[in-house]
C-alpha cells in the first residue's frame, strides 16, 4: 500500500506541474495564458499589461513562480477567473456539490442494477433476456452520451413535458419548506441522471456479466453444485462475491467515465456542476478556471483509484500481500 | 450426444455470431467511407453556400431543410462524414504509431527503460482523461490536425500496454531464443518473429483507437473545441441546440436527429468491429 500511496502523490505532483508548465510552454507572452489575445476582455495596453503581470507574478523567475503556484495549490488558492473576476476555488466549491450528486447517484444506481443484472444475465446466459441485455448494453454504454441525454431531452422533457429541461433547480424559486427545495433538486437530477446511469450501466453491466460467466466455468462452482447448495445460494454467495473483485477494481476507471459523461451531460442539461463551469470557461477561454476544474478532477480520480486499490485488498488478501510488498 | 461435440457446437455458433457482429461493423463502417470518399457526387448542395432562406423545413430541394445560416442539413451531413472518419484515421494513426513504439521498445528492451516508460504509462492512464483533452485543446489551439494530435498524446498508453505484453511473452519462447542463440541481431528478430506476432494487436487498436477518436472529435466540437471551420457533426449538433426553443418545435427532427444518429452508428459499427476482431484475437473468450 505504501508504494501506492507514493505513486498517487508523484501522479498528483506531475498534474500540478503539467498545470503550471504548459502555458508557460507555450509561446506568446505569459499573460496569453491568463487572457486570450482574441477574446474581447483583452487589454491592449502595454502599461496596464506590464501591471497585471506583476500583480499576477508573472515577471518573476520560472523557478519562483512554481513554488509561488505550489503553495498557493495547496492551500488552495487557484488563482482567479478572468471571466468572473471571483476565486477560481471560490467557483470550484459552488460547482462542485451538483457534480458530485450526479455522478454519485449515477454510479451508485449504475453498480446496483449492473451488479444484479449483470448476475441474472450470466445466470440465464444465451437466453433471449441475456442477448437483449447484452445488445442494449454495448449500445447504451458505446453511444455518445450527449446524444443519449439529447433523445430523453426530447422525449421525457420537451414532448411529455414531464420532466424539466435544464438547470440544477428552478430559477428564483421561493420554496415552502426544506422539503420543497429537496423535491425540486431532484426534479431536476432525474434526466441527466437517468443518461448518465443509462451509460455508465452499459459498461457495469457487460463487465459483471462476462466476469460472472467465466466463475460460473470454474470448478469450485462445481464443487458448490455437487454439495447440493440452492441455487440462490450459488449465485449470490458463490459466484457473485467473486465477480466483485474486478467490479471493485473498475470502479475507479468508472469514476473516470462518470465525470467524462457528467462534463456533457450538464453542458447538454444546463446543469450547474464542474462540467458546465469548463464549459463555460472554455467558452470565454478563462484559463485559470479551466486548470482549476482539471486539477480537482484529477485529484479526485487519482483519489478514487487509490481508495479502489486499499479496498481490492481488503477484500481480497492475496492482493493485499502483493500490494505490501 | 457427447460433450465434447456439444462443446463444438457451441463453440461454432460463437463463431457465427463474432462473424455477424464483423460484417455489421464492417458493413456500416464501409457505408460510411463510401460516402465520405462519394461527398461531392451525393451531396446536392455546397455545405458552406448559403442555398436556402435560413431554418426551411424539409422540402424536395432541402431534404433535410436547412440550417440558421441557410445552408443544405442533408450537405453538411454527408460532408460530415469526411472530417469525423478523417480524424478517426489520423487519431487511430498517431495513437497506435506512438503505443507501438513504446510498447515494443519497452517490451524489447526491458530493465530501466522499461519500468521507467510503463511508469509513464501508469500515470498516463490513471488521468482523467476528457479534462486533460479540454485544456490541452483550450491551449493549443482547434484545428483538426491539432484535435488529432492531442487525441493520439491521450491515447497511445493504452495500446503501448498491450503491446508490450505481446512482444514481452514473444521474446521469451523458444523459438526467439534459438534465433536469438543462432545470431539473429534485433532488427531480424523484430522484424521476422515480434512482428507477425503483434500484427492482430496493431488492427485491432487500430479500430478500438478509430472509435474512441471519432467519439472524442464529436464531443470535442459539440463542446464548442472543435475546429470551427469544419463542418463536422458534433458541430451540426451545438449550433442545432444553440437555437433558442429548438425542442420545443419538431426543427430538431431533421436538424439534431440525423447528425446524432450517424455519430452514433459510425461509433457502434467501430465498436462492433472491435468486439469481433477482439473475439478472433482471444477465442477462449466468452462473450
Amino acid at each position: 500500500m505504501r508504494t501506492r500511496v507514493v505513486a498517487y502523490l508523484v501522479t498528483l505532483w506531475i498534474v500540478l506541474s503539467l498545470n503550471f508548465l504548459l502555458p508557460r510552454l507555450l509561446p506568446g507572452e505569459p499573460l496569453s495564458a491568463l487572457l486570450d489575445p482574441e477574446s474581447s476582455d483583452y487589454v491592449f495596453s502595454a502599461e496596464v499589461r506590464a501591471a497585471l503581470e506583476a500583480y499576477y507574478g508573472l515577471d518573476r523567475p520560472l523557478p519562483a513562480q512554481y513554488f509561488a503556484y505550489l503553495k498557493g495549490a495547496v492551500t488552495g488558492d487557484l488563482g482567479r477567473s478572468i471571466r468572473l473576476n471571483q476565486p477560481v476555488a471560490k467557483l470550484l466549491a459552488a460547482h462542485l456539490p451538483w457534480t458530485l450528486l450526479l455522478t454519485g447517484t449515477a454510479l451508485g444506481l449504475a453498480s446496483l442494477s449492473g451488479l444484479l443484472g449483470g448476475a441474472e444475465a450470466a445466470w440465464k446466459r444465451g437466453s433471449l433476456a441475456d442477448r437483449l441485455l447484452t445488445v442494449t448494453s454495448v449500445v447504451a454504454g458505446n453511444a455518445p452520451v450527449y446524444f443519449v441525454g439529447m433523445m430523453l431531452l426530447i422525449f421525457l422533457g420537451a414532448k411529455l413535458g414531464w420532466l424539466p429541461l435544464a438547470g440544477g433547480r428552478t430559477p428564483f424559486a421561493h420554496y415552502d419548506g426544506p422539503l420543497a427545495a429537496v423535491a425540486d433538486v431532484g426534479r431536476h437530477l432525474i434526466l441527466p441522471t437517468l443518461t448518465l446511469t443509462l451509460s455508465l450501466l452499459g459498461i457495469q453491466f457487460l463487465l459483471v456479466r462476462n466476469n460472472l460467466v467465466s466463475i460460473l466455468g470454474e470448478e469450485f462452482m462445481l464443487v458448490a453444485r455437487a454439495k447440493g447448495l440452492r441455487p440462490a445460494r450459488l449465485k449470490w454467495n458463490h459466484a457473485l462475491r467473486n465477480a466483485l473483485l474486478p467490479f471493485v477494481a473498475h470502479l475507479a476507471a468508472h469514476a473516470g467515465l462518470a465525470i467524462t459523461g457528467a462534463v456533457f451531460i450538464e453542458t447538454l442539461f444546463q446543469y450547474p456542476g464542474m462540467g458546465r463551469l469548463i464549459f463555460e470557461a472554455v467558452g470565454a477561454r478563462d484559463y485559470p478556471v479551466i486548470q482549476g476544474v482539471f486539477l480537482v478532477v484529477s485529484a479526485a480520480v487519482l483519489t478514487a483509484n487509490l481508495l479502489a486499490d486499499w479496498l481490492n485488498g481488503r477484500l481480497d488478501p492475496r492482493l493485499a500481500e502483493e500490494v505490501g510488498r | 450426444m457427447s460433450a465434447l461435440s456439444h462443446q463444438t457446437e457451441r463453440a461454432d455458433r460463437r463463431a457465427s455470431s463474432l462473424g455477424l457482429e464483423i460484417t455489421l461493423g464492417t458493413a456500416i463502417f464501409g457505408l460510411f467511407v463510401l460516402i465520405a470518399l462519394a461527398a461531392p457526387l451525393l451531396a446536392p448542395y455546397d455545405p458552406h453556400a448559403f442555398s436556402g432562406r435560413p431554418l426551411e423545413r424539409p422540402s424536395v430541394a432541402h431534404l433535410l431543410g436547412t440550417n440558421d445560416a441557410g445552408q443544405d442539413i442533408l450537405s453538411e451531413l454527408i460532408y460530415g462524414a469526411r472530417i469525423s472518419l478523417a480524424v478517426g484515421l489520423g487519431a487511430a494513426l498517431g495513437t497506435v504509431a506512438l503505443g507501438l513504439l513504446v510498447g515494443a521498445v519497452a517490451g524489447y528492451a526491458g530493465g530501466l527503460l522499461d519500468t521507467l516508460l510503463m511508469r509513464v504509462v501508469d500515470v498516463m492512464l490513471a488521468l482523467p482523461r476528457l479534462p486533460l483533452l479540454i485544456l490541452l485543446a483550450a491551449f493549443l489551439g482547434s484545428g483538426l490536425v491539432q484535435t488529432m494530435g492531442i487525441i493520439s498524446l491521450l491515447f497511445w498508453p493504452a495500446t503501448a500496454r498491450v503491446i508490450r505484453a505481446q512482444v514481452q511473452t514473444v521474446r521469451q519462447r523458444g523459438y526467439v531464443k534459438m534465433a536469438r542463440n543462432f545470431g539473429g541481431g534485433s532488427g531480424y528478430v523484430l522484424r521476422r518473429h515480434i512482428l507477425p506476432a503483434i500484427v492482430p494487436l496493431i488492427a485491432f487498436g487500430l479500430v478500438a483507437a478509430a472509435g474512441r477518436a471519432v467519439a472524442m472529435e464529436a464531443g470535442l466540437a459539440f463542446l464548442g473545441l472543435g475546429d470551427p471551420t469544419a463542418k463536422s457533426w458534433g458541430l451540426m449538433m451545438r449550433f442545432a441546440l444553440n437555437l433558442p426553443g429548438l425542442l420545443l418545435t419538431d426543427r430538431w427532427l431533421w436538424w439534431l436527429l440525423p447528425p446524432g444518429l450517424c455519430i452514433t452508428l459510425l461509433i457502434l459499427a467501430l465498436t462492433y468491429l472491435g468486439i469481433g476482431l477482439e473475439g478472433r484475437l482471444h477465442p477462449g473468450l466468452k462473450r
